[in-house]
């Protein structure tokens, strides 16, 4: 099977706030610079990616943030209108289908409709091919909802050709399932965090995905704090008087993070199948480029 | 809490992971010390707090907390506490139940193909269905308060304006008259329903299929006759959401995009005109520096020698480390903390520091209680 690096999509899912954008932007990061070229589609209401490598927002038109890496933002309305679009072929066509109340209701009512075509257009990138038939990308990296919806946005294929089995949607719906399904040319990963909310819900996620049988990629553990202190050494240095008041207060809080990172480190251990990839906690005062940088390097090896 | 004295209703509201159930079920159970019957209704727990809660998985129902428990922690509580774990689909359920005119009406929405993917995955579905149940709850008369911990919406605009998207769902004019001929031909019974007609439909067609248009409009007929009570009961929640009885606290972390979420919460709320009545900041990390002490690494190695403690494997320099990255932390929370306060002036705010560990009892409930005012 290939390594991660050399597949088409990797997907980056999670529970809200572990930092997918993060890990997301680092993926890429490191496969740009082993020469892949690389791009971002960021799926969620908030666009971050380009941000994170100081760069204005991508929009929904692909932007170059460093050589060989770039990234779009993908919106279901402009997905919508685009996706329909390359179905109807003429706008008034469109515009008197879809810009009207009754279209607007149909885009709440139809099963996910918005999650459909933003996959749809995030598959649209991936399987994109040059003039001369290679593939535009070498690898799309989607950084996917949180958790619950994350689910139901790589489900949407499956859900949506159980109630609908013919048309143009349906057609993309059954390719995008089987690029999902492909371990050949898919890599799903999970970031977490060592807190028992996000440890659980990546445990719940990841079997919830194998369940479906996703090719599962790498558990990110975001914010991992290291032993650093014996627990002889917290305990003297709290007891060393006024002076070290505040140093033994560090290390004690020190160490009782990474006690907790220990902790859930095992639990996922134990209960998750998947390469477990430690990312350190990283003390910055401002989260940009230079932090990406050094995540991608802690990934590295991962991929 | 003061701001939240005298209301009946809190929901605590705020992105996901920033310890919105752990605050809400420490309002309630302050409220509960202080001799109120109070209920927190919860989207998602942790399963620990749950388990602690006495919430069993499917949930949907109201369950009184073993005041043995609550002694077992310690705790004298003067009133009742209730926790309740809201289950999205069991709810929509009870609701067509209640509301239908008929058991067969209830039953033909029940069986609709697209009745529950509706239900469970339309966007403002589960804000819709807590809405309804704290109306319920509110109007049952057997709790002081209800505290509303709110589903981990990314979108302020999901969570109060999803009456309003829900509704559009059940009943739309629009889709009315496009599906007209379909809706019809299904009432007089004359095909079950006729194929798609008219262009709108024949090009929304392209992309479904005609099944899925048939299953809407099939939805669209089992609902009918229900919309006026669904649209009575949404005006109702709007208003009592909008009450002085009702009291919205801001949950946040001290992490600049939850911190922004907030702020843009609390705008939104703005400009539905209701004020925030609190904010309360999770997991600040306390700033060691406070103690004063030395913190660079000379001075380390001299209260070291002093307290006789040996500088053994650079201990002297692992600490100054430790200390400096926790100043920043503590610099960082700082700034958000500042930040919120000068944005949000006149609303009260609440800081709690990160604990050393997961708070997932009742004790600890209680200990966060306090930093929110609880006595």
């Amino acid at each position: 099977m290939p390594a991660p690096v050399d597949r088409r999509l990797v997907v980056v899912t999670g529970k809200g706030g572990t930092g997918k954008s993060t890990i997301s932007a680092a993926v890429a990061l490191a496969a740009a610079r082993r020469g892949k070229k690389v791009l971002v589609c960021e799926v969620v209401a908030k666009e971050r990616v380009a941000d994170l490598f100081g760069r204005p927002p991508s929009g929904t038109e692909i932007r170059q943030l460093l050589p060989n890496l770039y990234s779009v933002h993908v919106r279901p309305r402009e997905a919508m209108r685009e996706y329909a679009l390359m179905i109807l072929k003429y706008e008034t066509l469109y515009r008197l289908a879809f810009e009207n109340a009754a279209a607007r209701y149909f885009l709440t009512a139809a099963p996910s409709l918005a999650e459909i075509v933003m996959l749809g257009k995030v598959f649209w990138h991936a399987a994109r091919e040059t003039e001369r038939g290679r593939l535009r990308w070498d690898m799309v990296v989607l950084d996917a909802p949180a958790t619950g919806h994350g689910l139901t946005f790589l489900s949407v294929p499956e859900v949506f050709l159980r109630l609908v089995s013919e048309g143009p949607l349906a057609r993309d719906m059954r390719l995008m399932q089987a690029l999902l399904a492909d371990p050949e040319r898919c890599s799903i990963c999970i970031v977490t965090l060592p807190e028992e909310m996000p440890a659980n819900e990546a445990i719940e996620l990841d079997r919830a995905l194998r369940q479906r049988q996703f090719p599962a990629g790498p558990l990110f553990l975001n914010a991992a704090f290291e032993s650093r202190f014996s627990p002889q050494e917290v305990a003297s240095v709290t007891r060393g008087g006024p002076l070290l008041t505040a140093a033994g207060e560090a290390a004690d809080n020190h160490e009782s993070r990474a006690a907790l990172c220990r902790h859930y480190e095992g639990v996922l251990r134990d209960t998750v199948p998947r390469r477990l990839v430690k990312v350190p906690f990283l003390f910055e005062r401002n989260f940009g480029a230079q932090a990406i940088d050094k995540v991608s390097h802690a990934i590295e090896g991962a991929l | 809490m003061k701001p939240l004295e005298g209301r009946k209703i809190v929901c605590c509201v705020g992105s996901g992971g920033v310890g919105k159930t752990t605050t809400a079920a420490a309002l309630a159970l302050s409220a509960a010390m202080e001799g109120k019957r109070a209920l927190v209704l919860t989207i998602d727990p942790a399963r620990r707090l749950a388990n602690s809660l006495g919430l069993k998985a499917l949930g949907n129902a109201e369950t009184l907390i073993d005041p043995s428990h609550l002694a077992e922690a310690k705790l004298t509580v003067r009133g009742e506490m209730w926790a309740m774990m809201l289950n999205l689909k069991r709810s929509w359920d009870e609701l067509v139940r209640r509301n239908a005119r008929t058991a067969e009406q209830a039953q033909a929405i029940l069986d609709n193909k697209l009745y529950q993917t509706l239900s469970t995955a339309m966007a403002g579905s589960l804000e819709y269905i807590a809405m309804e149940k704290v109306l319920e709850l509110y109007s049952s008369g057997r709790f002081d308060v209800v505290v509303l911990d709110t589903p981990p919406t990314s979108n302020a605009l999901d969570f109060l304006h999803a009456p309003d998207r829900v509704l559009d769902v059940l009943d739309n004019n629009a889709m009315r008259i496009v599906l007209g001929p379909m809706l019809k031909a299904g009432r007089f019974g004359l095909r079950l329903l006729a194929a798609p007609s008219g262009l709108v439909l024949r090009t929304l067609a392209r992309f479904t299929g005609s099944d899925f248009l048939r299953d809407l409009a099939a939805f669209m007929m089992a609902f009918e006759g229900m919309y006026e009570g669904f649209k009575e009961r949404a005006a109702n929640v709007k208003a009592l959401l909008s009450s002085p009885q009702t009291g919205f606290v801001l949950v946040t972390s001290p992490n600049p995009l939850t911190t922004q979420e907030a702020l843009f919460f609390h705008r939104a709320l703005e400009r539905d005109g209701i004020r925030t009545a609190a904010v309360v900041v999770n997991r600040v990390q306390r700033d060691p520096r406070r103690h004063g002490g030395p913190d660079n690494l000379a001075a380390l190695r001299e209260a070291l020698q002093l307290a006789q403690i040996k500088d053994e494997n650079r201990l002297a320099e692992r600490l100054c480390e430790t200390l400096t990255e926790q100043a920043i932390l503590a610099d960082l929370d700082r700034r958000e903390v500042e930040r919120l306060r000068d944005t949000l002036r006149g609303v009260p705010l609440f800081t709690v520091p990160r604990l050393r560990k997961d708070v997932h009892d009742l004790a600890g409930l209680w200990q966060i209680g306090e930093y929110l005012g609880g006595e």
